[in-house]
């Protein structure tokens, strides 16, 4: 099972928490195991071109837009962390 | 970065844009300043409110109402800044200004609150070939990204374009922590400095900094070949107000 941090304007569809455990061999597999309890979560992190342009989503410390995409491997430690574009200050 | 004699020195001859006199900018510029930069100029349009005071370190409870540069001028040569080195723009960054503010200064900070400005002072900055420091902070979540000005990797190879409807948090939405904004504003300043004494090697990066449980990860950006900034087929080569429009957050 992957750890997945939630950021804050997605804690509403994981009732408040901000790290949830989903299960799957890649980051696809992982969305959609987050969907499967999590309903809704999918479509604020993709769109029919893939990762929504407005998210960020690393495994560690590596953004997957630089590793495989959608499709980067995961292992059971891994740590994936959502982070959406923000603006404010 | 720390900051020597010799670089004080060097600093004096450099200049600075602050783009929003806000939880960013203010300590930002009052970083810049004290580290000796000759000209730092301000942009804002806003007076001091009193749900600024918790993040916007410039201002105090007699500033509330005042304009926000005056009372941002006060304060940072009250603490050093060096005499005459503060320049005050009473505007927003606007299509109509932008090229023309950026293209005057060194390095641009840009701290807007909303994303119309961050991606107009993208684009402007790409343009006007001068490195920007991006910063945004809400609630216990900050980035900071520095694009160099040979523009890529740029803020629009990571975000592309003004989002829609609540794809994306801002500060009037979810609030703001002033510590976590306090930093990110430290952040900015500290990239500007490195660019400002010629360090290139703080160019591409993005910095997510999580307030609540203290992780930093700074990550290389890698330039997108699409983006349509800085791509090998872009199609941005002007300002056009219709690609700036966005509600912005003044709480």
């Amino acid at each position: 099972m992957a750890t997945v941090r939630i950021p804050t304007p997605l804690r509403t569809l994981t009732g408040g928490e901000d790290q949830v455990q989903a299960a799957g061999d890649t980051v696809k597999d992982v969305i959609e195991n987050l969907e499967q309890n999590h309903p809704g979560i999918r479509e604020r992190l993709l769109d029919d071109k893939g990762v929504r342009r407005f998210v960020n989503i690393y495994v560690g410390d590596e953004d997957i837009r630089f590793l495989d995409g959608l499709a980067t491997k995961l292992k059971a430690s891994d740590e994936i962390s959502i982070v959406p574009a923000i603006a404010g200050g | 970065m720390s900051t020597s004699n010799p670089e004080r020195g060097a600093l004096q001859h450099r200049s600075a844009l602050v783009v929003g006199v806000g939880g960013l900018g203010c300590p930002a510029a009052l970083a810049l300043a004290e580290a000796g930069v000759g000209r730092l100029v301000l942009a804002d349009d806003d007076r001091v409110e009193l749900s600024n005071l918790h993040r916007q370190i410039l201002f105090d409870a007699s500033d509330v109402g005042s304009d926000k540069l005056e009372a941002a001028e006060r304060a940072l040569y009250r603490l050093g800044a060096r005499p005459g080195s503060i320049e005050l723009v009473r505007s927003r960054l606007l299509p109509e200004n932008a090229r023309e503010l950026v293209r005057s200064v060194d390095v641009v900070l840009e701290g807007a609150d909303n994303f119309a400005t961050k991606f107009l002072c993208a684009d402007a900055c790409f343009l006007e070939r001068r490195a920007v420091v991006h910063g945004a902070a809400v609630r216990w979540q900050a980035t900071v990204l520095t694009v160099a000005d040979t523009g890529a990797p740029c803020y629009r190879c990571l975000f592309e374009d003004l989002p829609n409807g609540d794809a994306a948090p801002n500060c009037a939405e979810a609030g703001v922590i002033g510590p976590v904004v306090g930093f990110a504003g430290a952040l900015m300043a500290d990239r500007a400095l490195s660019v400002l004494l010629g360090e290139r090697e703080v160019f591409g990066r993005i910095v997510s900094y999580d307030g609540k449980t203290d992780r930093a990860r700074s990550v290389a950006v890698g330039p997108r070949a699409t983006c349509a900034l800085c791509g090998a087929d872009r199609t941005i080569d002007s300002i056009s107000y219709a690609r700036y429009t966005a509600p912005s957050c003044a709480a």
